[in-house]
């Protein structure tokens, strides 16, 4: 389609109306910087007879500072989040997170809020009704057999949001609001391994700000693969958190995206804390990364090749926060 | 021509009237930066009716009923086509049509028109091609050239049994006598995805059917609006007087619209069918679809080269994978060989060529047209072994130059060359000799140098219609007011042609650049022109158009000279005035001469022309037509990268790129299209290609189809050089497609200094690199483990 089908656009004042608009409708979905939506509506991934835009909540769309850190509006966008001063200087990944998604024009408009709640994606999910109906479609939508792993009963679409993994590495919590009231949740908690339903947000819940903690003790950092430095989405992407104890590691942190439904944090760190960040420890990293790498054929770049890269970005990122921190 | 020492003729630029040499930006350019120019998706058509094409989703399958009852039944439906509607095949080259804007009988691939509709609204006509019934008998589908090779492969076409739309085979010299005579013979085996062109603008036409009259207007994005003129007459069994092709600002070509596509006519039809207007809006992939791009190769070389890296005689067996149809494929697989030819003197080549139908979209012509993966394979060879052989790059290419004018063993002719002087810049610019083989490792990055050569045609000088007309027609319209207007026929498709004509005519004039317009590709206006293709439209139209305002100089100095009383000869022409010879206060204004060339004959209609002689026309062998041309332009540049060890990742620092372009009408029009030649290669050498999985496109996007961003796209640093092509323009040749083929090789050649590794597929992406290097320290662990057994 070139034209949007047909929708109804309501546009709260706060988020509390938001979510009693989505309630009250039940084929709503809520639209902030539309980068995803608007394209995935267009290739008919979803046909929302309403729209719930989120643009004109004030409470979603700033950043308010308080001793223990930030809350961040969901609906800051992106080239906000990235050169906020005080993101730049004390939550240095979320800066390079958000400054690593899509491009300049995109970020202009894309959010905090739908980076977090991106669609999974997937090569054989990702494409025009005229493509999905030429392969009777997939299990993620309208089909029964998931496409990259044929005889899997679940779905591997890949969660390709840039600034998930940042926020895990900086202890974030994110502020979600439905029917019965506010609640907050660790920001991995807000994730399921399961490539359709990759939110563990309930239906009525919309999340409404990102609790991101000062720790000045910790540096950080984000890098993504990519073919290209801009547009795409990671291949693989990898943020590190660091804590020096004077000669030694205090604690590293390290959590991935684009290569599992959904962005993890990687187990098996703890043993290093208290050691040198040696050749010995790099060895730990590279192998906790590729312990817990999911990477399947979900892009067109070869699952094999963004395995092997992961562990690499993750070691040389936890070598640079080592020699500046 | 060749002489160092010779010196190169300088054109006069004065700053008043902007002629040839002049930095200009472009005439059309202001409309395009303001965004008021208006593309065919643009033009205002208030009450045009919606068109939809249902595609095919088999790759390969009889088509046994194409039921749209229900489709037609819907309200607001006001047309609904399938192949019934035309049973005349179309196809850009005469000899090789077989393909129906809509499907008739058989589908070829996923992609495959089948049906359209026109309704009042996208939404109907989405829902009527949703009741389009189709009942097909599915046949085994070939996605690979090999495959659709194989003995006991079924058909794509009758009368094309093994699935080989058209095998090449010729020998010029003696090559088993060249091998023999070589001091190295090598051969290698090279590849390269398929590419597209990955134009900006969608595709999208707008047909407006007179009912009353039985007349067609069809307004589209096409290179070639005489081409979709003839297609459409054909097509649709009209009087080509009944129809108008007009093409207004279109938005890049690289080659996919240089021939007649099927949404042209099937708009068209539509219109017909509904007797009334239909635009015809193609998503970006089906405009992938429509494909024409640079169809995957495989390329087995052997060179043989003397010790001093003379060489001696080169094989080539290319084998491409043509998609469904004929397209222009028959001529990618001549121009493959034949311009082996051309660049460098070798004494013998032999050539075998394959064009394989397969169940994939159709390839065409692209930017550098059957040339590029033929110099990508001979290019990294030529490295290879002059290695082999402990030579440098630079000197082996040396080793091999032509002397201009000269005649190749395949019957073309080079009139100019100024590679020596490319050669000479691209070394000393780049540091070469100070810096290849030196270039350090720091940390896990990788750095490297490498270089090529390359070269591309005119303009093809045999057309493809031998209709005996010329090549090329310019009008020039004096009238009342004292203002030139320019018809031309030659399709602006953002190269700048329509500023170039406009630069060619004020140069001849010397008139002021503000006093001429340029009116182009409107058939019921402008004279007709074969179209913007094989870089034919600076030569060709570019040579009418000095013609044409030669002879309306000639009336107006006449009419100068009638006004100022003195014989012709006494005329001095300044441009906006004349005066009498040796005495410039006796003057009269150009208003004053036009008003008097005017006097007893009205509007003035001058026209100039343009012919290939014969002899340039190609060698007398079968298909010898293609790759002829009246001047080649060369390019030698070199390229500079960083490669991160660790991930593959390959990073161009730099570019260094000369053109012998002949003569530089534009300069910064040379360097823009210079650099967007670079760039597309860099695309392919890089981050493009197609994929397919059992023929269904799986990247029909431009986030799946990487062309390179602003990020990957290195400083490209042009220089001219200008050889004076003695039948140029003012001496231009082509400038804007042979510095595309050079960049692979001279990206594989830096690579391989920074990593040790020769890659000899395309492109050369971070798995493929990432992959060559670990084969390569597996390879040197087990060497290693060798070493140290006991």
């Amino acid at each position: 389609m070139n034209a949007l089908p047909d929708f109804r656009l309501f546009r709260p004042a706060s988020a509390g109306e938001a979510v009693r608009l989505n309630t009250a409708h039940a084929s709503s979905r809520f639209i902030a910087g539309g980068t995803d939506l608007l394209p995935n509506i267009r290739r008919g991934l979803f046909n929302p007879a309403v729209l719930i835009d989120l643009g004109g909540i004030p409470e979603m769309a700033t950043i308010t500072e308080s001793a223990d850190g930030l809350r961040i509006g969901a609906g800051v966008t992106l080239a906000k989040l990235a050169v906020d001063p005080r993101v730049v200087a004390r939550l240095p990944a979320l800066a390079q997170a958000a400054l690593a998604v899509a491009g300049p024009t995109h970020r202009q408009s894309a959010t905090l809020g739908g980076n977090l709640c991106l669609d999974t994606r997937c090569r054989y999910y990702n494409q025009s009704e005229f493509w999905r109906d030429s392969i009777h479609h997939c299990l993620k939508l309208d089909g029964d057999t998931c496409r990259v792993a044929v005889k899997s009963k679940r779905c591997y679409a890949a969660f390709s949001g840039d600034v998930a993994p940042a926020l895990i590495v900086l202890g974030a919590e994110v502020e979600v609001l439905g029917e019965k009231g506010a609640r907050r949740l660790a920001i991995a908690d807000l994730y399921a391994d399961d490539g359709m339903a990759w939110l563990t947000l309930k239906p009525d819940e919309l999340l409404v700000a990102v609790h991101v903690p000062f720790d000045d003790a910790w540096t950080s950092a984000y890098e993504k693969m990519r073919i290209r430095g801009s547009i795409d989405f990671p291949l693989a992407g990898v943020s590190v958190a660091l804590r020096r104890d004077g000669a030694n590691i205090g604690g590293l942190r390290i959590a991935c995206t684009g290569v599992a439904s959904r962005p993890f944090a990687v187990d098996g760190l703890d043993v290093i804390a208290g050691k040198l960040f040696d050749a010995a420890a790099q060895t730990i990293v590279a192998e906790c990364v590729d312990l817990a790498n999911r990477s399947m054929k979900t892009t067109l770049v070869d699952a094999l090749f963004r395995r092997n890269v992961t562990p690499v970005l993750a070691r040389r990122l936890a070598q640079r926060l080592w020699n500046g921190a | 021509m060749n002489a160092p020492d010779r010196e190169l003729q300088r054109m006069r630029v004065p700053d008043e009237h902007r002629g040839v040499g002049a930095r200009l930006p472009f005439v059309d350019g202001v409309e395009k930066v303001t965004g008021t120019a208006r593309y065919t998706a643009d033009l205002p058509a208030a009450n045009a009716l919606v068109g939809m094409i249902l595609r095919s989703p088999y790759a390969h399958a009889e088509l046994l009923e194409v039921d749209v009852t229900e489709a037609l039944s819907l309200p607001g439906v006001r047309a609904v086509v399938t192949g019934d509607e035309c049973d005349m095949p179309y196809g850009v080259i005469p000899i090789a049509q077989n393909e129906f804007p809509l499907a008739r009988g058989k589908v070829r691939y996923i992609g495959d028109p089948i049906a359209a509709v026109a309704a009042v609204d996208e939404a109907t006509a989405k829902l009527a091609i949703s009741r389009i019934r189709l009942k097909v008998r599915e046949l085994p589908a070939y996605f690979k050239a090999a495959d659709a090779r194989q003995p006991g492969a079924v058909a794509l076409h009758d009368k094309k049994p093994d699935n080989i739309e058209r095998e090449v085979h010729n020998e010029f010299g003696d090559t088993a006598a060249g091998f023999a005579a070589a001091d190295l013979v090598r051969e290698e085996t090279y590849e390269s995805a398929e590419v597209h062109h990955a134009m900006m603008e969608p595709n999208a036409a707008l047909a407006a059917w007179d009912a009353e009259r039985g007349h067609l207007t069809l307004w589209s994005v096409t290179q070639v609006p005489y081409y979709v003129h003839l297609t459409l007459a054909r097509c649709l069994k009209m009087e080509a007087a009944h129809i108008r092709v007009v093409k207004p600002f279109s938005g890049g070509g690289f080659g996919h619209r240089t021939e007649c596509l099927n949404f042209e006519v099937i708009c068209a039809l539509l219109a017909r069918a509904a007797r009334g207007t239909v635009r015809l809006l193609q998503t970006r992939e089906e405009s992938f679809l429509a494909h024409r791009g640079r169809p995957e190769s495989h390329m087995r070389l052997k060179i043989g080269m003397k010790c001093d890296g003379r060489l001696t005689a080169c094989q080539l067996e290319m084998i491409q994978r043509g998609g469904a149809y004929g397209g222009y494929g028959l001529v990618t697989i001549l121009y493959a060989g034949a311009l082996l030819n051309g660049l460098y003197d070798i004494p013998a080549i032999k050539y075998d060529g394959y064009r394989v139908y397969t169940n994939t979209p159709a390839c065409g012509a692209m930017r550098g047209h059957g040339t590029v993966n033929t110099r990508f394979a001979f290019e990294s060879l030529l490295d290879t072994m002059a290695a082999e052989l402990g030579l440098d790059p630079f000197a082996v290419r040396r080793r091999n130059l032509l002397t201009a004018p000269t005649d190749t063993i395949n019957g073309l002719k080079i009139m100019s060359y100024g590679l020596p002087e490319c050669l000479d810049w691209v070394e000393q610019a780049s540091g070469w000799k100070q810096r290849k083989g030196k270039m350090r490792k720091v940390g896990d990055v990788g750095k490297g140098l490498g270089m090529s050569c390359s070269h591309f045609v005119s303009g093809s000088a045999k057309p493809v219609h031998w209709s005996g007309e010329p090549h090329a027609v310019i009008i020039l319209k004096l009238d009342f007011d004292a203002s030139v207007t320019i018809l031309t026929g030659a399709a602006d498709i953002g190269q700048g042609s329509s500023t170039i004509i406009t630069q060619i005519v004020a140069e001849v004039l010397g008139i002021d650049f503000h006093r001429i317009r340029i009116v182009a590709n409107d058939s019921a206006i402008t004279p007709k022109d074969n179209g913007s293709y094989s870089s034919r439209v600076s030569y060709m139209v570019g040579n009418a158009a000095a013609e044409a305002a030669e002879n309306l100089k000639r009336l107006l100095v006449g009419a100068a000279a009638r006004k100022l009383g003195v014989p012709e000869t006494e005329v001095d022409w300044f441009g906006e005035a004349a005066a009498v010879l040796g005495d410039p206060d006796k003057q009269v204004s150009f208003a004053q001469i036009a008003e008097e060339a005017l006097v007893g004959t009205g509007t003035l209609a001058v026209k100039g022309t343009f012919t290939c002689p014969p002899e340039f026309q190609g060698g007398k062998q079968r298909g010898g037509a293609v790759g002829s041309t009246m001047g080649f332009s060369y390019t030698a540049q070199a390229v500079e990268v960083s490669v991160d060890l660790e991930l593959g990742k390959v990073t161009v620092d730099k570019v260094w790129t000369a053109i012998d372009c002949g003569f530089a009408l534009n300069p910064m029009s040379v360097e823009g299209q210079v650099q967007g030649a670079v760039w597309m290669g860099l695309g392919q050498a890089m981050s493009e290609e197609t994929v397919y999985e059992n023929g269904r496109h799986l990247c029909p996007n431009m986030l799946d189809y990487r062309v390179p961003t602003i990020v990957e796209s290195p400083d490209i640093e042009v220089h001219i050089v200008e050889s004076i092509d003695p039948n140029g323009p003012f001496g231009a040749k082509e400038a804007s497609e042979g510095s595309l083929s050079g960049f692979m090789s001279a990206l594989a050649a830096a690579v391989e200094e920074a990593t040790g590794q020769r890659l000899r597929m395309l492109p050369i992406t971070p798995v493929r690199v990432f992959a060559a290097l670990q084969e390569a320290a597996a390879a040197a662990a087990m060497a290693n483990a060798e070493e140290n057994r006991p």
